[in-house]
This record gives C-alpha cells, sequence and structure tokens, in this order.
C-alpha cells in the first residue's frame, strides 16, 4: 500500500466570527509556511459547492478539520464527502489551553488571535506526522 | 421526562422546559425536594455562543437574590449571572467546570449550574416567571435579534 504524502487541512468557513479567522490563518501558517510540501488547504466552501477537484483530494487524502465552532462543519464536510479524518480539531478548546489569547477582530486578527493561530498551527504539526506515518503511530500509516 | 415549550425563529429552535421557574435574564429554577436547582436556558446558552470557562461561586456560599452565582466566558461574551434565589449553596456541578460545553449541549439536564438551600420557595418563586412567561419574553428577545440581524 503506498503511503499518503500529503495531508489536506480544511479550516473553517464562517465569515464574522474571530474563532473562524483564527483556524484559517492557522491553515494558512501549516500549508503556505510549515509544512507547505505536505499539506494542502482545502476550501470548505468548494466542498460544501461540490467542485469535484476539490472533492477528489479529500477522497485522496486524509483531512485535519480545523473548525472555529462546536458545530463543526468542516469535519462534517469531509464525513458527508466520504473523505477519511484524521483529526478534528476545534479553536475553541484551543483556546481552552490558553485562555491569555482571546482572539478579537474578524478581517483583521488582534495579536492574541494571531498568537492562539500559531499555537493551534503547533498543534497540528505533529498530527502531519502522524497521519503521513513519520512517527511510528500514523493511522494511515 | 421534561417536557418543553418549544419555538422556532428564524433557523433556531428554542425550547423552554415546563417544570421549572426563569429569570428574565435567562437563568432557570427548579425546586426538588427543598433544593432549588439553577441553570441556563438554551435561549441563554444559543445567543451567547460556545462557553469556554465558567467559574461557580462556592459551595457554602449564602447568596441573595442577583448576587453572582457563576461567570461565564463564551466566544462572544464576558457574562456575570445572579442568582435568581436567596439561599446557601450546596452542591456546585464540577462537571460543567471541565467541560463547559456540557451546557451548551444540555442546558436543562446535565449542563445545571448548581443547588441551593433555600429556606422560603413559595415566597421566592412568586418572583420568578412561570415557563409561559418566559417562553413569550424569549420569543420576543429572539424575533428582535433576528430583526436587528
Amino acid at each position: 500500500m503506498n503511503r499518503a504524502t500529503k495531508v489536506n487541512i480544511v479550516p473553517c468557513s464562517g465569515i464574522g466570527k474571530s474563532f473562524g479567522s483564527v483556524s484559517r490563518l492557522a491553515a494558512y501558517y501549516i500549508t503556505e509556511d510549515d509544512r507547505p510540501a505536505e499539506t494542502e488547504m482545502v476550501p470548505l466552501a468548494l466542498l460544501v459547492l461540490g467542485d469535484k477537484e476539490t472533492n477528489d483530494t479529500v477522497l485522496s487524502n486524509s483531512s485535519i478539520s480545523l473548525d472555529g465552532c462546536k458545530l463543526q462543519c468542516a469535519k462534517k464536510m469531509i464525513g458527508e464527502c466520504g473523505g477519511q479524518i484524521a483529526r478534528d480539531l476545534v479553536v475553541l478548546d484551543v483556546y481552552r489551553d490558553h485562555r491569555d489569547l482571546k482572539p478579537a477582530g474578524i478581517a483583521e486578527l488582534n495579536e492574541a488571535g494571531e498568537k492562539l493561530a500559531r499555537a493551534l498551527a503547533d498543534k497540528v504539526d505533529p498530527i502531519i506526522d502522524q497521519t503521513l506515518g513519520k512517527t511510528g503511530e500514523g493511522k494511515n500509516a | 421526562m421534561t417536557e418543553y415549550l418549544e419555538t422556532t425563529v428564524d433557523k433556531f429552535i428554542f425550547k423552554v422546559a415546563t417544570d421549572r421557574l426563569y429569570t428574565s435574564e435567562g437563568l432557570w429554577a427548579k425546586n426538588e425536594d427543598s433544593l432549588v436547582r439553577i441553570g441556563v436556558t438554551d435561549f441563554f446558552q444559543q445567543r451567547n455562543g460556545d462557553i469556554a470557562f465558567v467559574n461557580l461561586q462556592p459551595a457554602g456560599k449564602m447568596l441573595e437574590i442577583n448576587d453572582e452565582v457563576a461567570s461565564i466566558e463564551t466566544i462572544k461574551v464576558n457574562l456575570s449571572l445572579s442568582s435568581p434565589v436567596r439561599g446557601k449553596i450546596l452542591n456546585i456541578n464540577q462537571k460543567v467546570v471541565t467541560k463547559p460545553e456540557i451546557i451548551n449541549q444540555d442546558p436543562y439536564n446535565e449542563g445545571w449550574l448548581c443547588e441551593l438551600s433555600v429556606n422560603n420557595w413559595a415566597e421566592e418563586s412568586k418572583k420568578l416567571l412561570s415557563p409561559e412567561q418566559y417562553f413569550i419574553k424569549m420569543k420576543n428577545d429572539a424575533e428582535e435579534e433576528v430583526r436587528k440581524g
């Protein structure tokens, strides 16, 4: 069996809420700065629209959902499309571990929000390794 | 089994349990064998969003009406909750402190906040709203929020 080489990162698409913005910024940190060769950002809106290319991407590799709130739309949509979820994370849970980082702002997050996004991205980093089977603990290795 | 009054406003469904009394701010009080259990309503939790942190006053504390019984931080706001009755806190629900999302998931049952010993429930309860009265107020508030957008 071929080992997966990429992990999908699927952030919240909610507009108008700071916690959703945190999830999207974290997704950019992961896919553009931290692990660009091993991750791919999947826009939730395209999944909802049923875009074939996006759907194929979700079916090809495991996904990590980064949801802003407990409705967990990203997680649910990956499941609806038949994709495999490597891990589902919610910004609120990360915030509970970092109470000093209360996010504010939407189009432009405050400094605390940016730091919270960084904390979320850092939490995702080892999950990518596990998912790709780089630590020997990967679910999909 | 708890029964509910229910209404749909815009895309949201709100429930009001019929076996307890309410404050206009969205707290409920339920008298059970000389203990009065307190919590927040379904409308309260939906309006204020996912709860991140809950702080409860400790067991043993004596509360007057409107003393702070709990403080809640949601993704939207920080709120101080006023006690709907006068009494001594006997039990607090430690589960909601460690897992605040229980309040969002089940505000009328598992998501209760604390239990108070109340000396004169018959008198205290006169100041609270019946489920029907709270239902009307809640519906008006919800519709007003929708109108405001």
